[in-house]
């Protein structure tokens, strides 16, 4: 799934540097690797999904 | 303004503007991308072979998203939604960073997860960028003016298209990288990563993350804190079989003006004094437990948290050990010259009547993330004992010994049953069951009282083996137990007094039978 994401990474910078005219697709793109992400680190922490120390 | 940069096809009216803004945002951008995500990939990852564990992929994510939210400035300037990403993407880091480093900061010296760079881990590291670039991008905030907040793309100057480029090559070979360790998908990155190799015959894809397994939100730290309103008293069901009981002689409810229901008690035979506990309260009563001598009441959350104070013991040369559920403690000494003024930080009520000595905590091992509800002391090996109780995630019956000179741990064990003890638990059952919550030393034996199913264990403290168990009938969520020559006290939450004959010696002595052994009988 991170190799996926870094995909959609490099696809939103080159629409970024190559591409400007596409900024609502390269935002897009940007917000859903942000949102994968949370998702793939929610998912490997979710046996505590808060840091493991004493509060 | 230099209008000789190329256009960019797509570009619409570019807006070129030799700013320092965003020169030093492609700085930031360049190092950002070189320092930390270009060297793990390129040094850490393909020259030393280190593969980023499922966590570590996720923070460099992160930090790749940060770079790449730089460029969405770079083209089309500080728009609020980009600042809102970085600044979202950001948190979210300090917080992967957070969860990652708390797996591993309380480790011993030196030791963590993975590879160490200049003396810290890289998830240790992982926090601190996130902290950096949360800094600079307030201080980049700080130089946005009007004109920046431009609609149209601006055209990329040298120094901001050779970061877009370098960001490029570090995110591709990063896809390298992550199709090597991680695979496409559904398959991600893994807790224990394989070392990094190029041959396709050494790549290992797994799918372990995606197994079900229960969600938590502080996983093994959930621990609740202990609660006697659920055990059962009946020693006739308890995990060990056909104990003989031990005979009441007498149960009265307690005459004593408390602040709370009695926690623990203790027994010094030198004094003839009992000291009770209360969830703040320490008191000092005579031999009969009819009258209050002294007593005072624990600011429980004055520096040290000492929490519910669960166990207690008199210890040397006068002081007193009043111990809380999460194994702090605080150490007082009896003074009728105390000053009450300076006392005040230490005490809610009768601030002139002790000395506070000490307060800290104590640190254990086996004991670790289990409570206490009891605690003795030995005077012949100068020792503070507790003994946990079984919570939500974890049923152990562990002993701790901690050294009074430096109260610090130096012993701990699970007891089991002596084989010439003749005691035989049922099937499926265990020792780990019983809730201890009270304790007391005497002729080198540690007598604990479980106020689950009401039995009496007597621990040989130097065969760490369990000699005797007895049965205590009738007891009601009893909190503390005591020895005054042949009887034991017992009180429980409720207020009553129980006295039982003290059991006779077990017959099985300890092959380490110290020459202390009769110096701490009458004494807790």
């Amino acid at each position: 799934m991170e190799f996926l994401n870094l995909v959609l990474i490099f696809t939103t910078a080159f629409l970024v540097l190559r591409r400007p005219g596409r900024e609502r697709l390269a935002f897009r793109l940007l917000v859903i690797s942000t949102i994968l992400m949370v998702f793939l680190f929610s998912v490997a922490t979710r046996t505590g999904l808060l840091p493991g120390v004493n509060y | 303004m230099d209008q000789t940069s190329s256009a960019v096809p797509g570009a619409h009216q570019p807006l070129v503007r030799h700013d320092i803004l965003f020169t030093v945002l492609a700085l930031a951008i360049l190092f950002l991308t070189i320092v930390p995500v270009g060297m793990a990939v390129f040094w850490l990852g393909f020259a030393r072979g280190d593969s980023p564990c499922v966590m570590c992929w996720e923070q460099r994510i992160g930090m790749i998203l940060i770079s790449l939210v730089g460029l969405f400035v770079l083209r089309f300037g500080p728009k609020p939604k980009y600042i809102g990403m970085a600044v979202l993407i950001a948190a979210w880091g300090i917080f992967m960073g957070m969860r990652h480093t708390g797996m591993h900061a309380a480790r011993d010296v030196g030791q963590g997860f993975s590879t160490e760079i200049l003396g810290a881990h890289t998830y240790s590291w992982a926090l601190f960028i996130y902290w950096v670039c949360v800094v600079v991008m307030g201080a980049l905030l700080l130089m946005v003016r009007g004109e920046h907040l431009q609609t149209d793309p601006r055209t990329l100057r040298g120094i901001e298209r050779l970061a877009g480029g370098a960001f490029l090559v570090v995110v591709g070979a990063n896809i390298v990288q992550a199709f090597a360790s991680t695979g496409p998908p559904p398959f991600m990155g893994q807790s224990d990563p394989v070392r990094f190799s190029f041959s396709p015959r050494h790549w290992t894809w797994s799918l372990e993350e995606w197994n079900p397994v229960r969600i938590s939100l502080r996983g093994r730290w959930a621990v609740h804190k202990p609660d006697l309103v659920t055990v059962v008293s009946d020693p006739a069901v308890g995990p060990l079989v056909n104990l003989p009981p031990l005979t009441v002689k007498e149960r009265k409810p307690l005459k004593l003006t408390l602040d709370g229901s009695p926690t623990d008690l203790a027994y010094d035979l030198a004094t003839d004094q009992f000291l009770l506990t209360t969830a703040k309260g320490v008191y000092l009563t005579d031999g009969t437990l009819a009258r209050v001598n002294r007593y005072t009441i624990i600011d429980p959350g004055f520096s040290v948290d000492v929490g519910r104070i669960a166990g207690t013991a008199f210890l040397d040369a006068g002081a007193v050990i009043a111990v809380g559920e999460n194994k702090s403690y605080v150490i007082l000494r009896p003074n009728d010259q105390a000053s009450a003024d300076s006392n005040f930080r230490f005490f809610l009520e009768s601030r002139d009547r002790f000395d506070e000595i000490s307060r800290s905590r104590f640190a254990t091992v086996r004991a670790r993330l289990l409570y206490i509800m009891s605690a003795a002391y030995d005077p012949a090996s100068n020792a503070v004992y507790t003994v946990t109780v079984p919570n939500n995630r974890v049923k152990r019956l562990i002993v701790s010994r901690f050294d009074r000179r430096d109260l610090t741990l130096s012993e701990e064990y699970s007891p089991p049953l002596s084989p010439e003890s003749g005691l035989t638990l049922g099937p499926n059952r265990a020792l780990d069951e019983l809730t201890v919550t009270g304790a007391a030393v005497a002729d080198g034996q540690l007598f604990t009282l479980s106020a689950a199913y009401g039995t009496l264990l007597t621990i040989d403290l130097g065969l760490r083996q369990v000699v005797a168990a007895h049965a205590i009938p009738g007891l009601t969520r009893p909190t503390g137990i005591a020895i005054k020559g042949g009887e034991l006290y017992i009180v429980d939450a409720a207020g009553m007094l129980t006295v039982v004959a003290r059991p006779p010696a077990p017959y099985l002595l300890s092959r380490y039978r110290r020459t202390w052994g009769t110096a701490s009988f009458g004494s807790k």
